[in-house]
């Protein structure tokens, strides 16, 4: 059990982070309450009303973005931690050519939806 | 994981390669130009298909058991045989699919791109050797099949059937996916060959984990076949898809999971001498395969009696038509559901081709009753029908006769205590002469409907039907060839692939 102590080190630390930002906000913030502050945080909806309305597709559109750039970035970061470890047992150009791969795919998304006009946030 | 043992063999993946590059560049091809990509699209995923079947024949000298990629691909004659049969089903499905889109006035670049990425996944599921391998081909093929059910965008049965097969979809795969994780963990592999080796040697580390484990992947891969008790996704899917997409979901990914079924359960756990457990788990997904199997044609075929919609007869003879294939898992050999999965997929190819061709703009007329006297108005199209289905009937000398006998006589030589089965499979065929003969009746034998055009045929169209025809003939009347390359045998032992 002892190798996952830095995991619980890590869980704490985020806790202590959050927790310390929150009420460093509290403490230290000015508070002018509108009625907008006030309501529900509802990422910028009415919280109020029917929930049978159509939202724009755009909206999955921005999350499929998301998790593309966030799995890139999850694959990334232990990628580049053991690449030296990694490169003595394989060759360094495989090791590196193998990301490489990753990247230019999704690269090759990137243009795709570009050239698709996902980001085209003011068309109808 | 040992690293100098990974095996990097790219030859070995050389037609996926080929399939998922021309994916891509299908999928750049109409961001780029709209334009373009309806004249070169076609013919880019036809020239890159013929490619795909170059290299699985160039890749057929180095077939062995051997596997590449730390026991991920498996280079044997039943990858390569598999391989063959969903390219083949791809090539016809793009010669098909230019008229259709054109008719349709749908957006021509995505679908062959989605149909690459689908082909990808049935070659990985087709050469997987490794549970994992298997799990992500199936959703690579799924996820492109998915989205190709609901190409109509605007039409609502499209929709609906779309929904359905991704709903039902992902709860199979789930089945899948926890039965595959409970074998990993009563075995410690996830490599087929690894997980047999553990069976054969005795060394089940939990085997009452194995037995839900393997349960649930046959619930997974009964769902994906479309097998009686797990069929109810497949009439409405079938129906509400366009025409062109069915006669791909019902060919394609359905030979590829019947390969990677064969390999999971025929190959890794096909050991009824094995000690402890592993006999146990032979007899018991061989019984309840001989159940499903049953279950599968009876109710297929007696359904399909009262079908008045000839897309969703054609959905219920499918199902029929899993049960027959799944009698070859008897013989724990893939010759016989091999051969019958190269008929099944020319004739079901060429019936929902001429479906499509009679269907007008948004599968309009797709009712048996639509038929009415169009036999000698089109006879270039009635007569194939025919054809087809005299072949799905059974009736000599067309190809669907010499399947059903390959795998009758060998299931009836191999397993005498299974013979019921065979029994119940003749009985079954019979049943469906009727509804077979009964859309022939309709053409030829009834008044003309009076506002009946004369489809238009793209030569393109044309090619696929004849491509169609000659081997629903071909394979009835000459079938040893076939045969030939089926009973090759895998130079080698089959080794445990490097893993841990």
């Amino acid at each position: 059990m002892k190798e996952y102590l830095p995991i619980l080190v890590v869980f704490l630390f985020v806790l202590g982070f959050a927790v310390t930002n929150l009420v460093l906000a509290h403490l230290l913030g000015r508070h002018r309450n509108t009625r907008a502050k006030l309501m529900p945080y509802e990422c910028g909806i009415d919280p109020v009303g029917s929930a049978h309305q159509r939202f724009s597709v755009r909206f999955y559109l921005v999350a499929m973005m998301f998790i593309l750039f966030d799995i890139e970035a999850v694959f990334l970061l232990p990628w580049a931690v053991i690449f030296r470890s990694l490169s003595e047992k394989l060759s360094r150009p495989f090791v590196y050519a193998e990301m490489m791969v990753f990247l230019i795919v999704l690269l090759v998304g990137y243009i795709y939806v570009w050239k698709k006009g996902v980001f085209e946030w003011n068309r109808g | 994981m040992q690293f100098s043992n990974l095996n990097l063999d790219y030859f070995s993946i050389l037609p996926e390669i080929i399939t998922a590059l021309a994916g891509v560049i299908l999928m750049l091809i109409d961001a780029f130009s709209k334009k373009a990509g309806r004249k070169l699209s076609p013919m880019f995923s036809l020239f890159a298909l013929v490619a795909t079947l170059a290299s699985i024949i160039a890749l057929w000298p180095r077939a062995s058991y051997t596997a590449s990629f730390a026991g991920m691909i498996v280079n044997d004659h039943l990858r390569l045989y598999f391989a063959l049969v969903i390219v083949a089903c791809g090539i016809i499905a793009t010669l098909l699919a230019s008229q259709f889109l054109d008719d349709e006035a749908l957006p021509p670049g995505e679908f062959y791109a989605l149909m690459m990425f689908a082909t990808t996944g049935m070659l990985m599921m087709a050469s997987a050797g490794d549970l994992v391998m298997v799990f992500l081909g199936l959703e690579t093929s799924s996820i492109a099949t998915y989205v190709m059910a609901g190409y109509r965008r605007t039409d609502l049965r499209a929709n609906e059937s779309s929904l359905k097969y991704f709903l039902l979809g992902s709860f199979s795969a789930a089945f899948l996916l926890y039965g595959m994780a409970l074998t990993y963990g009563a075995t410690g592999t996830t490599n087929i060959e690894g997980i047999r080796q553990i069976l054969i040697a005795g060394k089940v580390i939990y085997p009452q984990m194995l037995l839900v484990g393997v349960a649930m992947m046959l619930v997974g891969f009964g769902f994906k076949i479309a097998t009686a008790p797990f069929h109810l996704w497949t009439p409405d899917v079938y129906e509400g898809a366009p025409t062109l997409v069915t006669a791909i979901l019902a060919t394609g990914p359905k030979v590829a999971v019947f390969a990677a079924f064969l390999r999971v359960f025929a190959e890794g756990l096909g050991t009824p001498t094995a000690p402890a457990v592993g006999a146990q788990i032979y007899d018991n997904w061989i019984n309840a395969l001989a159940v499903m199997a049953a279950i599968g044609m009876t109710f297929g075929n007696i359904v399909a009696l009262a079908q008045r919609n000839m897309k969703r007869m054609l959905a219920y003879s499918s199902i029929a038509h899993g049960g027959y294939t799944l009698i070859g898992f008897l013989t724990t050999e893939y010759a016989p559901v091999g051969f019958y999965m190269l008929t099944y997929a020319l004739m079901s190819l060429g019936a929902f081709a001429i479906v499509q061709m009679l269907a007008r703009e948004g599968d309009a007329k797709t009712e048996i009753s639509d038929y009415a006297g169009i036999g000698f108005e089109v006879p270039n199209l009635s007569f194939p029908l025919a054809i087809f289905m005299l072949s799905m009937a059974g009736i000599p000398p067309m190809a669907g006769f010499m399947g059903k006998f390959y795998v009758f006589k060998s299931a009836w030589v191999s397993s005498p205590n299974l013979r019921w089965l065979v029994i119940v499979a003749i009985i079954n065929s019979i049943i469906s002469v009727y509804y077979y003969l009964y859309p022939i009746v309709v053409m030829f034998f009834r008044p003309p409907v009076s506002d009946f055009t004369k489809p238009r045929l793209s030569p393109m169209s044309q090619l696929a039907l004849a491509i169609t025809i000659i081997g629903t003939l071909y394979f009835g009347l000459f079938p040893n060839g076939a045969l030939k390359v089926l009973q090759q045998k895998t130079p080698g032992a089959q080794q445990v692939a490097v893993q841990k």
